[in-house]
């Protein structure tokens, strides 16, 4: 195995749970809703797929957990937000501070559990290619996963009618109500959708990434998820862009430690924000600097009766 | 007039603490309230994790003579708060279970002059501050010759949590434990730049193997690393606690913390009333921590490192014994000579052979 080739296969495994994740908040914030709940309902994910898989012997049953878990935790931000019409940034910060002390009880009796990781693909020829080979053809599934979450994400949102509605209800609510499109249905099941793919990217970290189960072990990549749509400017590829670099730099700046590279650590351990920030950025200024924020995002919606 | 919620829990906290404040008298009638704050959750199998155990033996000890409340993953800059709290409820006896909380622990102390702090690591001890701490370096020169009879590629993986001087020193004995072996030992670092963060540990180890290393040190506090040695088919240690079910093939060692028979000590002397300020260094044969039983290791090199183990716990071999000399080609301690404690404690930098660039 190559240089190359290994340090490739480290950053799909650091960038793809930045990538559910983001991909599921892109659709919720779309739709005009910002979910800071994030990271508490990404660990919640981790904690419940894990204590799933523990308990049923299956990697599968854990995923499906997590999703559930995931859209749980968001059922709970959709009645405060959509129901009461409550402040949807205090209500996310609620959700991340709820999600990270429950997933610590549920945890609690999995701590030193341990499990293996989850199998990756494997095809005979195909996987053997040199370099790309396993890129391509040996990952797991989540990995495959993410990138369909992206392509369907975007033909969805760009190619689909009911994509279109729901870009409405986040860039006017009152104009898609009106044309009669029910705004709060909508906007539930976007951020139903949101909650599963973060349970899903926390299913990623117990399952595959660091398989085991411990408080707080998101670590604070539900916030880096939310950064990333943000400075994606709201659009499916460019969050992919800016998964992978983030992922990219986090992973080489190790390496160049580990080589002996002479630049401060707390500088290295800066600079995939540091980069990512920029390169998108760059990207928005490029395209001319266009608003690009949902109009109606963070705005809550009562329809007039 | 608006009160809100916050006012009244402050209203409600000067109440308790004047209470608390009022009969100093019936203190001693009382279960002495033993405070512990963690810089991680409980549930992290490590650094934390072993600290609660202490807690726990502390408890199951002295029985209905002491309370014992816990406060995970505090953030340094809570910590005065935190502490400030426990004082309140009437907690006479703090851990404070971090380096990283040592500078709070040293300001919020002058301030509490009735309330006894234990600092696990630190510098310097205050009228009502103690410091303890094990001397985990004699543990880390038993992992450097094991390392090095492991290890086919000479080099060793270290994940660093931040360049202090528990972690310098560390590296520093780690390589003078292998270069008693082998003198081409190489080391690889990364610094994690995090105590606690499951990921960044795993990738760290990650680049670290890519990079040809073949035993893995961490110092960090999960076991993402050693896991993920035993995936990848390399060799590692474990931190804190034994951590052999994450590894049953990468398993080499483990440092075992034991704080519970220290923790019974200090409450036993707050309720005599003999509580001084103290500084507690305990080594190998002070029980404050043990190594795991060795594993995946050939006889040979099994009783080799029970060796060196009994020589540094009977003070016959001494990790820190001249020349010392820095990467820089400066003498630190000449031939013959032994840095002291404070020299150890305060190590800014690396022995001449360690080719690891040291964050300033």
């Amino acid at each position: 195995m190559t240089m190359f080739e290994a340090i490739l296969l480290t950053i799909i495994t650091a960038s793809t749970p930045l990538l559910i994740g983001a991909i599921g908040q892109l659709v919720c914030e779309r739709s005009g809703v910002l979910n800071l709940g994030m990271e508490g309902m990404m660990i919640m994910g981790a904690a419940c797929g894990f204590a799933a898989a523990i308990l049923s012997g299956n990697s599968y049953v854990g995923v499906l957990a997590a999703i559930l878990a995931g859209m749980a935790m968001s059922l709970i931000f959709a009645v405060l937000t959509l129901g009461l019409a409550a402040n949807q940034v205090a209500s996310g910060l609620a959700l991340s501070i709820f999600g990270l002390g429950l997933s610590g009880v549920i945890g609690a009796p999995f701590v030193g559990a341990k499990r293996d990781q989850m199998a990756k693909l494997y095809l005979p020829g195909l996987t053997d290619i040199p370099v790309i080979g396993k890129a391509l053809f040996g990952q797991d599934p989540f990995v495959y996963a993410s990138f369909a979450l992206v392509i369907g994400v975007w033909w969805f949102l760009a190619r689909s009618k009911p994509g279109l509605v729901l870009r409405a209800c986040g860039e006017n609510h009152a104009s898609a109500h009106a044309l009669g499109y029910p705004v709060l249905k909508i906007r539930l099941l976007a951020i139903l959708f949101g909650g599963g793919c973060a349970g899903l990217a926390g299913a990623y970290l117990s399952l595959v990434y660091t398989p085991f189960w411990s408080p707080g072990m998101t670590a604070g990549r539900g916030w880096i998820a939310l950064a990333i749509v943000v400075f994606a400017s709201w659009r499916p590829w460019r969050v992919l862009a800016g998964a992978y670099l983030f992922g990219g730099i986090t992973i080489l700046q190790l390496h160049a430690q580990g080589a002996g590279v002479k630049v401060p650590s707390q500088f290295m351990a800066a600079l995939p924000y540091l980069v990512t920030i920029l390169a998108l950025v760059i990207i928005m200024r490029r395209r001319g600097g266009q608003k690009t924020a949902p109009a109606s995002l963070g705005t809550p919606f009562v329809p007039d009766r | 007039m608006q009160i809100n919620r916050r006012q009244i829990l402050q209203g409600a906290t000067a109440l308790a603490g004047a209470a608390t404040l009022g009969q100093p008298a019936f203190a001693q009638a009382n279960p002495l309230q033993v405070g512990f704050i963690y810089v991680g959750p409980v549930g992290d199998f490590g650094w934390s994790t072993m600290h609660d155990v202490g807690r726990k033996r502390l408890e199951e000890v002295m029985g209905a003579a002491v309370k014992t409340t816990a406060v995970e993953a505090v953030a340094t800059n809570d910590m005065e708060r935190v502490a400030t709290q426990l004082a309140r409820q009437g907690h006479r006896l703090i851990f404070t279970t971090s380096f990283s909380f040592f500078q709070p622990t040293m300001r919020v102390a002058p301030t509490l002059p009735n309330v006894f702090f234990e600092s696990a690591t630190g510098t310097q001890t205050a009228p009502n501050v103690s410091l303890y701490n094990a001397r985990f370096y004699e543990g880390r020169y038993v992992q450097g010759v094991i390392a090095a009879r492991k290890s086919k590629t000479k080099t060793i993986g270290y994940i660093a949590a931040f360049p202090v001087p528990e972690v310098v020193h560390a590296i520093n004995t780690v390589m003078r434990g292998a270069w008693s072996v082998d003198p081409s030992m190489k080391i690889r670092v990364v610094w994690a730049n995090a105590w606690f963060n499951p990921g960044r540990e795993a990738d760290a180890a990650r680049a670290l193997i890519d990079q040809g290393c073949d035993v893995i040190c961490a110092h960090t506090d999960s076991p993402a690393p050693l896991q993920l040695a035993n995936e990848r088919g390399v060799f590692g240690f474990g931190q804190a606690s034994d951590m052999t079910r994450f590894a049953p093939r990468a398993h080499l060692t483990s440092s075992v913390n034991n704080w519970g028979d220290y923790y019974v000590e200090r409450a036993k002397a707050v309720i005599a009333g003999t509580w001084q300020p103290g500084d507690v260094w305990g080594g190998l044969n002070s029980g404050m921590f043990r190594l795991a039983p060795f594993t995946n290791m050939s006889p040979e090199d099994v009783s080799e490192a029970e060796r060196i183990r009994d020589a540094i716990a009977t003070g016959r071999l001494h990790p820190f014994d001249g020349p010392i000399t820095r990467a820089d080609g400066t003498v630190a301690v000449p031939a013959g000579g032994r840095a002291t404690d404070d020299q150890i404690r305060a190590m800014n930098y690396f022995y001449r052979g360690i080719d690891v660039a040291l964050p300033s």
